[in-house]
């Protein structure tokens, strides 16, 4: 009797110290995973994937905020991802090309992170990219960009208590596939949805007279034969997402920025394909207002110079769009320049239109602002 | 004890077999469309065909269409998809486009029948439901619908070349198409009907179209119908 009490007492104590170092572990290494709340997207923009490796955590997300704004992410920790993705900028720089670390601009101005979820899988003006976890390791090790390498940065981050507590919580180790899970959950979250064109959609406000007019012109292809005047800017830029296409490839476009001679590779350069030379990605309007210069390579400072292009300065080359090339608005005959020939009022409620697209809520937004401002 | 978890076990076993006799086998069945363009096969932005009707040469950046409600009959009964919107593109290596049906419970078919074009219901809906999408390079705007129907390109006229550009949509040019299967297509597992989808019959079917002369339709109504009464023209049950 009284050794198969033993026995018990044992077996209950192994249990018990089984229990509760499993616990104690679970505290202290198990990554937690809590779903992001509140987390609401609107119906328009329609359907989107997650990868089923990489959720959606709040604890994702606080390590991609970290990562986002930490110079330690750069080999000479002075550049941040946000030194050339501003929030107030809807997460641009304001330049055309930002000099590299050689001296030299960079091949292509910084892309706008907005509503990353919806439109176009590829990434970067060229589409090199299939994934936002792809892209992110990308400009890190760039050498004209952050000049970073992977293993120095596991490094430096493995030697913070602060990054192995916030690496434990989301994923638990420091690596750089986690580096880059936690860089994509922070830029899917970069959703912008409260801007006049959304409470317009939703029914809350009311698009003014000059506005209005925009709009239609917006989602209009011209068509002379019925007189329907557009600004064809539907053909390329999604009605609700303002963005690029989501399917194969159907989100990149040669706009006529560069005649046949001038043409840069574009998304050639990642297909291959001739038909493929001059194609840039289309990049979304949202905040469009507050993310010039304008183009791959920001060569327009404003909107009435992005205007007057597609107006009357199309440059024609083999990989041209139809779409571009075939949308005028004149029913003038005779020899004029490639473009819309929208008269000035109508360029200019166009332009009125797309200041509906800026979202100051986004632009200000304290959850996705630089957590080391005031807390660290 | 044993004896009555046995007859429990016989019971359920006979049960399920009479149902399983009773109903038809679920079969996947395939619909598999191969576009070429007359006698050439398809390929995308080469000057590789003429004008039909006028011999000018002609590439093609981007061609495709909306299949939409499909639904089968056979001698069992009919089997009809539920949000049947399919956007058949051909930017592949083989020119096909493949849509397969799950769980078509008949033994065999007699009759296939499709749309190209959508319901003017779901035309000017937002809601995401099959290949429909709002935000999508086929969707002009809410308020006006979908394109059914996308052929794009450029033409070599003289020495210019003048873009192509036919988007074809609105509710009227909805065409439904009805297949007769020669003598009740048996249904087995992963079975395959062929059509074939021939580009030129945009041009040269129940209507002529010069592409030289008429380089763009869109909101035309006119230009338009003459692009949708050749659907019927464009894609043909390819059975040997």
């Amino acid at each position: 009797m009284t050794q198969r009490l033993l026995i018990s007492v044992i077996a209950l104590t192994v249990l018990a110290t089984g229990l509760l170092c499993y616990g104690l572990w679970r505290e202290t290494v198990e990554p937690s995973a809590t779903p992001i709340a509140g987390f609401s997207a609107p119906f328009v923009f329609g359907r989107f994937t997650i990868p089923e490796d990489n959720a959606l955590t709040e604890e994702s997300f606080a390590l991609g905020r970290h990562l986002f704004y930490d110079p330690i992410l750069s080999g000479s920790d002075q550049v941040a991802c946000a030194t050339c993705h501003e929030q107030q900028l809807a997460f641009t720089d304001g330049q055309a090309r930002r000099v590299g670390l050689s001296g030299e601009p960079l091949a292509f101005s910084s892309m706008s992170l907005v509503n990353l979820l919806w439109g176009q899988r590829r990434f970067f003006w060229n589409g090199r990219s299939t994934s936002l976890e792809e892209q992110a390791l990308l400009p890190i090790q760039d050498p004209e960009e952050m000049n970073q390498d992977l293993d120095s940065l596991i490094e430096e981050l493995s030697a913070s208590a602060r990054y192995r507590e916030l690496f434990a919580r989301a994923y638990g180790e420091v690596s750089a596939e986690n580096i880059a899970k936690a860089l994509a959950t922070f830029m899917r979250m970069l959703i912008s949805s409260d801007s006049k064109y959304d409470q317009f959609l939703r029914g809350e406000v009311k698009l003014s007279a000059l506005e209005e007019h925009g709009r239609k012109l917006f989602m209009a292809h011209p068509d002379v034969k019925v007189s329907l005047r557009g600004a064809n800017c539907i053909d390329c830029h999604s009605q609700f997402l303002t963005s690029g296409f989501r399917d194969a490839l159907d989100g990149f476009s040669n706009n006529g920025l560069d005649d046949e001679a001038g043409l840069p590779e574009g998304l050639q350069a990642v297909t291959g394909d001739p038909a493929h030379r001059g194609l840039f990605k289309v990049p979304t309007l949202r905040n469009i207002a507050v993310t010039a210069p304008y183009m791959h390579d920001g060569r327009f400072a404003t909107l009435e110079e992005v205007m007057d292009h597609y107006n009357h300065g199309i440059k024609v080359s083999e990989t041209l769009s139809p779409l571009i090339s075939e949308a005028d608005n004149s029913i003038e005959e005779g020899d004029r320049p490639v473009g819309l020939h929208l008269s000035e009022d109508e360029v200019q409620a166009v332009i009125a239109f797309l200041h509906t697209l800026t979202d100051k809520t986004f632009l200000s937004d304290p959850k996705l602002a630089n957590p080391f401002d005031g807390k660290n | 004890m044993i004896f009555a978890l046995t007859a429990i076990t016989f019971v359920i076993a006979v049960a399920w077999l009479i149902v399983e006799l009773r109903t038809p086998p679920k079969n996947a069945v395939t619909l598999l469309f191969h576009a070429a363009v007359g006698e050439e096969p398809l390929v995308f932005n080469e000057y590789a065909y003429k004008n039909p009707e006028g011999s000018q040469p002609f590439k093609i950046r981007d061609f495709r269409f909306f299949v939409s409600n499909i639904a089968l009959v056979g001698e069992e009964g009919n089997y009809r998809e539920q949000d049947s919107y399919h956007l058949a593109r051909f930017d592949n290596d083989r020119s096909t486009y493949a849509i397969t049906l799950k769980g078509v419970h008949l033994s065999d078919v007699t009759t296939v029948s499709f749309s190209i074009g959508i319901d003017p219901q779901a035309n000017t809906s937002i809601e995401s439901v099959g290949d429909l999408d709002p935000n999508s390079q086929m969707a002009w705007n809410w308020e006006v619908g979908y394109k059914f129907l996308v052929f794009e390109g450029g033409i070599r006229i003289g020495d210019e070349t003048r873009p192509l550009v036919y988007h074809i949509g609105f509710d009227e040019s909805r065409r439904d198409l009805q297949f007769a299967l020669p003598s009740g297509f048996p249904l087995q597992g992963g079975q395959e009907i062929p059509f074939s989808v021939d580009v030129m019959k945009l041009f040269v079917g129940t209507s002529s179209i010069n592409m030289a002369e008429i380089r763009s339709v869109k909101f035309d109504k006119e230009d338009t119908r003459l692009f949708a009464d050749n659907f019927g023209d464009l894609i043909k049950l390819d059975w040997e």
